[in-house]
C-alpha cells in the first residue's frame, strides 16, 4: 500500500527534530520526512511522487539558506501533481510581504508562529492529513485513530 | 510477507483451485461447466468480501468482469469451447450481466441519493433536525431521545453513515463539556450509530440489504415501499425505545441539563422548495404506490429528473453520490442473478438434504449466520452473498411453508443482517462514533449484542405476526 506521508522543511536540526516529535502520534500510519533545504526537499518530493507515495502535507521554514521557504511553497502550488497537498509555513521572521506572497501565490493552508505549541501544531496538521486523505479519495477508514473528527464528519455528510 | 499479501493470494488461490478442477470433483450430480465456473466465482466473491483484499466494490466489479469473461454468450472464446456439449450448461447473455449496473435496485437506491443530497445541499437535513429536537426539551433523557428519533428517521432515507457524520458533528460540542467521569458522554455517543443503523431497516431504500432483499422477495411476489414500512417502521420504533432505555440504564446521565445549539434557518428561495416539494411528493408516492400504480422503482427517478433539470444537483454534486455503494450492489446482483440462471443455486439446495432439518433451527441458523457474518463485514456484502442462497432454499423446502416460506427466511436474513452492529468495525456509523473518543470497545461490544440479539428476536415475533395476518 502507499504510504502516505509528511513532510518537515527547516534549515536547523532541532526545529526538525522537535516538529518530528511532536508529530509521533501519527506514526503508525504516517511516514514524517525531514529535508534541510529547499532543494532537499523538491528532490524528495520527486522521489516519493515517483514512488507513488502521498505527500499530505508539507511544513515549511520561511528564512531558509538558498529558496525560501515561501518560494518552495509556491512552486508545489504551481505544481499540478500536489494539487491536493496542504502547505504550512511555520516560521517566527516572516515579513509582511512575505506572508503575503504566502496567501496569495503560495496558497498555504495555515500560518503557524514560532515558538508553537505541539498540541496545536499537531491538531492543524491533523485536519490538514484529514482533508488531503478525503479529497484524494483514500480509504478513510485505515486511518481513523489519526484524522481529526470534525473535520471527518463534515465531509462525510456531503457524500451520499 | 505483509498480512494484505497473505490475505490477496489465499483469497485468489483457492477460488482458482476451485476453478480448475473437474466438475466430478465436486458433490453436486450433474454439475456443468458454467455451474462450476459460478461456484468459482461465488467463492472468489466470499473470500474477497470476507478478507477484503481489495475495496468490497471493486469485488463486485470484479465478480461482474468474470461473469462476463467467463458465463456470458459473448465470453473469451476458450471458455466458450465445447458449449454444445450435453454438459455445458447454460451460458447468460452478456446484456443480462451488463444491465445488473442499472437495474432496478439501483435506481431505487439513485434516487434515494438524490434525495439525500439535495437535503443536505439545501440544509433540510440540519434545519429538521433542529425544529424536530425543540419539543425533547432540555432533559438529558429527553435530548437523548430526540437525537434517536431523528437519527433513526433520517436514516430511513439517508446513508446511515451521512446521518451518523451529521448527528455527531451536532453533538460534538456537548460532548466537550460534559464532566470527564459521567457516562452519559458514552450513552449520547452511542446513541446515535445504534439508532442510525436501527433507523435503516425501516424503508427498503434506508440500507442497501433492503433493496438487495427486494430483488429476491420480486420473485416471490413483490412487497411494496408502504408495506415494507408497514412492518418495518413499527419493528424499527420498538427497538429505538429498547435500545433507549437500554443505554439510560447502562449509562446514567450525571448532567442536568443539555443544550444542542443547532445554527441555520429554513431557505426561503425558489429552488429549496422544490427540494421540500420534491421530497414530500416522492415519499407521498413511494407509499402511496396503490393509488396511482407506478412502483417505487420508478417513482425514485422523478427526484433524479426534477434535481437534473433545475440545477438543484449538479455536474459537481454528482460526483459526492456513492457510485461505490451502487456498484456494491450490482456485483451482488450479479452473483445472485447468475446462482440462479446457471441453475446452481437450486442444484445445490436440491443436494443437500435440507429437508432432514426442522424448519425452526433452519431460520434461527439464517438469522444467526447473518447477525454474525454482518459483526465482521460489511452488512451489504453479508446480504449479497448469503441472500442467492437463502432465497434458493426458501422457494425449495417445503417445511418452511408452515412459517411463512421464502419470504419470511429473506426477511429474517435482512434484518438480521442490519443489527450487526457489536464491533467498531461492524458499520461506518459504528466506527465514526468509536472515533470519538468517547466509546470503549467493550461498552459498544455490550450495547451491540444485546440490542442485536433483542433485535433478532423481535424479528421472529414480527414474521410470526406477519404470518398471522397472512401477509408472507
Amino acid at each position: 500500500m502507499s504510504r502516505i506521508n509528511i513532510i518537515c522543511v527547516d534549515d536547523q536540526r532541532d526545529v526538525l527534530t522537535t516538529v518530528s516529535r511532536d508529530l509521533q502520534p501519527l506514526n503508525n500510519h504516517i511516514d514524517i520526512e525531514e529535508c534541510e533545504s529547499a532543494d532537499e526537499t523538491l528532490e524528495l518530493i520527486e522521489d516519493l511522487d515517483s514512488e507513488g507515495k502521498h505527500i499530505a502535507v508539507i511544513i515549511s521554514d520561511h528564512v531558509m539558506p538558498g529558496k525560501s521557504g515561501v518560494e518552495l511553497l509556491k512552486e508545489i502550488n504551481e505544481d499540478n501533481r500536489f494539487v491536493n497537498t496542504k502547505k504550512v509555513l511555520l516560521t517566527g521572521l516572516a515579513t509582511h510581504q512575505d506572508t503575503i506572497t504566502a496567501i496569495n501565490q503560495a496558497g498555504i493552508d495555515r500560518y503557524l508562529e514560532k515558538p508553537w505549541h505541539a498540541e496545536e501544531l499537531l491538531n492543524n496538521v491533523k485536519e490538514l492529513l484529514t482533508a488531503y486523505i478525503m479529497e484524494s479519495g483514500l480509504n478513510y477508514e485505515k486511518y481513523m485513530d489519526v484524522l481529526d473528527q470534525p473535520t471527518l464528519l463534515n465531509h462525510l455528510r456531503k457524500r451520499h | 510477507m505483509t498480512k494484505s499479501n497473505i490475505k490477496k493470494i489465499i483469497a485468489v488461490i483457492i477460488p482458482l483451485i476451485i476453478f480448475l478442477l473437474p466438475p466430478s470433483f465436486f458433490p453436486i450430480e450433474n454439475l456443468s461447466i458454467v455451474e462450476k465456473r459460478v461456484i468459482g466465482i461465488f467463492f472468489l466473491a466470499a473470500f474477497f468480501w470476507v478478507l477484503e483484499p481489495i475495496p468490497i466494490y471493486a469485488t463486485s466489479v470484479l465478480i461482474i468482469v468474470l461473469e462476463l469473461l467467463l458465463i456470458s454468450d459473448k465470453s473469451f472464446v476458450l471458455f466458450m469451447q465445447g458449449s454444445d456439449a450435453a454438459n455445458f450448461g447454460t451460458l447468460m447473455s452478456y446484456r443480462e450481466i451488463m444491465a445488473t449496473f442499472a437495474s432496478p435496485i439501483i435506481m431505487l437506491f439513485l434516487g434515494g441519493f438524490f434525495l439525500a443530497l439535495s437535503a443536505t445541499k439545501y440544509r433540510l437535513d440540519q434545519n429538521l433536525a433542529r425544529v424536530l429536537l425543540k419539543p425533547f426539551g432540555e432533559k438529558p433523557k429527553m435530548v437523548m431521545m430526540g437525537l434517536m428519533v431523528i437519527t433513526a428517521g433520517f436514516s430511513m432515507f439517508m446513508s446511515n453513515t451521512a446521518t451518523t457524520a451529521m448527528m455527531l458533528s451536532i453533538l460534538a460540542p456537548v460532548l466537550a463539556v460534559f464532566n470527564p467521569g459521567d457516562k452519559g458522554k458514552t450513552a449520547f455517543a452511542l446513541c446515535v450509530p445504534v439508532a442510525a443503523n436501527i433507523g435503516g431497516i425501516a424503508t427498503p431504500i434506508g440500507t442497501p440489504p433492503n433493496a438487495i432483499a427486494l430483488k429476491y422477495l420480486a420473485d416471490t411476489g413483490t412487497i411494496s415501499f408502504g408495506q415494507w414500512m408497514s412492518f418495518g417502521f413499527p419493528f424499527v420504533l420498538v427497538l429505538l425505545l429498547f435500545s433507549w432505555v437500554l443505554l439510560s440504564a447502562l449509562f446514567p446521565i450525571e448532567t442536568p441539563k443539555i443544550k444542542l445549539a443547532i445554527k441555520g434557518k429554513f431557505l426561503k428561495t425558489q429552488k429549496a422548495y422544490i427540494v421540500y416539494a420534491t421530497f414530500a411528493v416522492t415519499i407521498f408516492l413511494w407509499l402511496f404506490d396503490f393509488l396511482h400504480g407506478m412502483n417505487a422503482y420508478i417513482v425514485a427517478l422523478i427526484p433524479v429528473a426534477v434535481f437534473s433539470a433545475t440545477g438543484i444537483i449538479n455536474k459537481e454534486d454528482l460526483k459526492n453520490l456513492s457510485w461505490d455503494v451502487l456498484w456494491l450492489v450490482s456485483g451482488g446482483i450479479a452473483l445472485g442473478n447468475a446462482l440462479d440462471k446457471s441453475g446452481l443455486a437450486k442444484n445445490v439446495v436440491a443436494n443437500i438434504p435440507f429437508e432432514a432439518f426442522p424448519a425452526l433451527a433452519l431460520i434461527v441458523f439464517t438469522a444467526t449466520l447473518g447477525l454474525l457474518m454482518a459483526n465482521f463485514m460489511s452488512n451489504t456484502a453479508t446480504a449479497n452473498l448469503l441472500l442467492p442462497i437463502i432465497a434458493a432454499l426458501g422457494t425449495t423446502m417445503t417445511s418452511l411453508e408452515d412459517f411463512g416460506g421464502g419470504k419470511m427466511l429473506i426477511l429474517c436474513l435482512t434484518f438480521s443482517v442490519s443489527l450487526g452492529m457489536a464491533l467498531p468495525i461492524s458499520t461506518p456509523p459504528n466506527a465514526l462514533a468509536h472515533a470519538t473518543g468517547q466509546i470503549q470497545t467493550n461498552q459498544m461490544s455490550k450495547v451491540g449484542v444485546i440490542v442485536g440479539i433483542t433485535g433478532v428476536l423481535l424479528t421472529f415475533v414480527m414474521l410470526y405476526v406477519l404470518k398471522m395476518v397472512q401477509f408472507i
